[in-house]
């Protein structure tokens, strides 16, 4: 859902650690109609310029906390991510972004489950990592496909 | 005549909200001003609620006050269940139970009359909640939604309880997609964006057509125990391995074969497409007859309202049976709420800014339509 709408445009930014440039960040909001326990969100499916940068390079910021991997984040059962606010997207890369245009490709992972289903254990035991195929359009995959967007790079 | 009342689900207004044009103020202004005097409110929890579910005594005071500047009524309260919440196991009916006791005493506080649960809560867990919805005077109402039909277990295990215990706390509330018998224009358009052909939409309308009036190969298949998200589950798994739960082989064996038979080297995606003929419940108004004590409120489903030719003003869903039903229940003597569910939003996400659906502009035809059947 909100397949074209779920970064915002004006939001790519080189983001500074110790000192230096550690990699770039954007804006996201959330697929899913109700928004999510922030423990649900898995993390996203994402190639910049061509290059992918999985789970374990994406860190997220929600909630005025500083941002959390996503090991992390499965721990917070009791945190919401409201339908009508954004969080953060960190992605490790030394040196961050070029000036100027990049295209993401960008797909996000949520559990929303509807109850029980078949299979669940399965996604507590090995959790599917988010890829660009879909593998649950009801309970983790809420656009279909990845979707492209090309994002200019603020600052 | 008994009434029938008329209120909106603020599910309608997801993208409204998501694109901050109503917040939840506006969407309640929106139902008092604009709907012909529709005053029914439902919410779904995490969508509407800050930080759900820990609303403070100040939302809660701001809450009651736009119900009575805007004349309207809490009507019901959707509520979920992540089973997956904690990441480290799959959540026990009972901590379901707990969770549901926590919505419950929420719906209270809120004002509300009744909080929804989804289809496929297992009955034990009601059971466990209820003394908390009897204490608090809500009722629990199971959704009844596409492809359950009315007639299957998960209604009667409902009924049942009812009828042994006789509490009055706890009932089903029907999804008025039950009587959507063909898929939305709107959705086969998103489907064919999405790389299906033409050609296997055509057939998928076909087969649901045909499903109907009870001719074709799955004339008298019954998958009434299942949720769509667990249909699919199979479905793919049967794609994958050629295997599935005995249930499910003759309808998924239908499904094949009737693609076969119509499209020549059928795709992945065009097995698919067809597919969606199982996730229609096939029920018709009468199937309500026994059920009408039991039924709470209404959610009213739809996905796209247009005009009805050669009468100006007046609108209708063509993929859904809105008459019949309505009909049905104004002689059944039906008193609750229809709260409009507006759907086809989601169809169009994928377009630009410009070619999105207009929730605002949905609801409002849809409750005309309410209205005109209702005879208001």
């Amino acid at each position: 859902m909100f397949d074209k709408y779920l970064v915002r445009a004006d939001s790519l930014e080189n983001f500074i650690e110790n000192g230096k440039v550690a990699g770039f960040k954007f804006a996201v909001r959330n697929g899913n109609y109700r928004g999510v326990f922030a423990s649900l969100h898995n993390g996203y499916y994402l190639v910049v310029d061509g290059v992918l940068y999985p789970r374990e390079k994406q860190k997220f910021e929600l909630n005025n906390k500083p941002p959390r991997d996503f090991d992390e984040m499965q721990n917070a059962g009791y945190e919401h991510w409201d339908f009508d606010d954004e969080g953060y997207v960190y992605v490790e890369k030394d040196g961050g972004l070029s000036k100027g245009k990049h295209t993401i490709i960008f797909k996000q992972a949520v559990f929303s489950a509807y109850g029980y289903f078949p299979g669940c254990e399965e996604y507590i035991k090995n959790p599917p990592v988010p890829g660009p195929e879909t593998k649950h359009y009801l309970i983790m995959d809420k656009t279909f496909n990845p979707v492209t967007y090309e994002l200019e790079l603020q600052r | 005549m008994a009434k029938i009342k008329r209120g909106v689900s603020f599910y309608s207004y997801q993208q409204t909200q998501f694109f901050k044009q109503l917040g939840l103020e506006g969407q309640i202004r929106e139902v008092s001003e604009n709907l012909y005097g529709a005053d029914g409110i439902e919410i779904l929890d995490e969508q509407s609620l800050r930080q759900y579910p820990n609303s403070s005594d100040e939302f809660v005071a701001q809450w009651h006050g736009w119900m009575e500047k805007y004349h309207v009524t809490p009507v019901t309260m959707d509520v979920f269940m992540d089973v997956l919440q904690f990441r480290d196991h799959v959540m026990s009916h009972h901590e379901c139970a707990e969770r549901l006791k926590g919505d419950i005493r929420l719906a209270k506080r809120l004002g509300f009359k009744n909080v929804r649960t989804l289809a496929v809560v297992p009955i034990e867990i009601l059971v466990e909640a209820l003394p908390v919805a009897e204490e608090l005077d809500i009722r629990i109402g199971k959704e009844i939604h596409n492809p359950i039909p009315l007639h299957g277990k998960y209604v009667q295990e409902i009924v049942d309880y009812v009828d042994n215990t006789g509490t009055k706390h706890l009932g089903i509330v029907p999804d008025w997609g039950i009587f959507q018998y063909q898929p939305s224009d709107v959705k086969l358009e998103w489907m064919i964006r999405h790389g299906a052909s033409r050609k296997a939409t055509e057939i998928l309308t076909q087969t649901c057509l045909d499903m109907r009036v009870g001719v074709g190969p799955l004339a008298d298949v019954d998958i009434s125990l299942v949720t769509a998200g667990n249909i699919e589950v199979n479905w793919h798994r049967y794609l994958k391995t050629d295997e599935a739960a005995p249930y499910f082989v003759k309808a998924f064996k239908a499904i094949v074969e009737i693609t076969n038979s119509n499209i020549s080297e059928p795709s992945a995606m065009d097995y698919d497409v067809v597919f969606q003929a199982l996730l229609f419940s096939q029920t018709r108004p009468e199937d309500m007859g026994k059920l009408m004590p039991y039924i709470i409120s209404i959610h009213g489903k739809f996905y796209h309202m247009t005009e009805i030719p050669n009468r100006p003003g007046e609108f209708e869903d063509c993929s859904i049976d809105y008459e019949g039903p309505i009909n049905y229940l104004k002689k059944a003597g039906y008193e609750g709420y229809i709260n409009s569910e507006y759907e086809g939003q989601r169809f169009y996400q994928d377009l630009p800014l410009e070619q999105l659906a207009d929730e605002v502009d949905q609801v409002r035809k849809h409750q005309e339509m309410l209205k005109r059947l209702i005879g208001e």
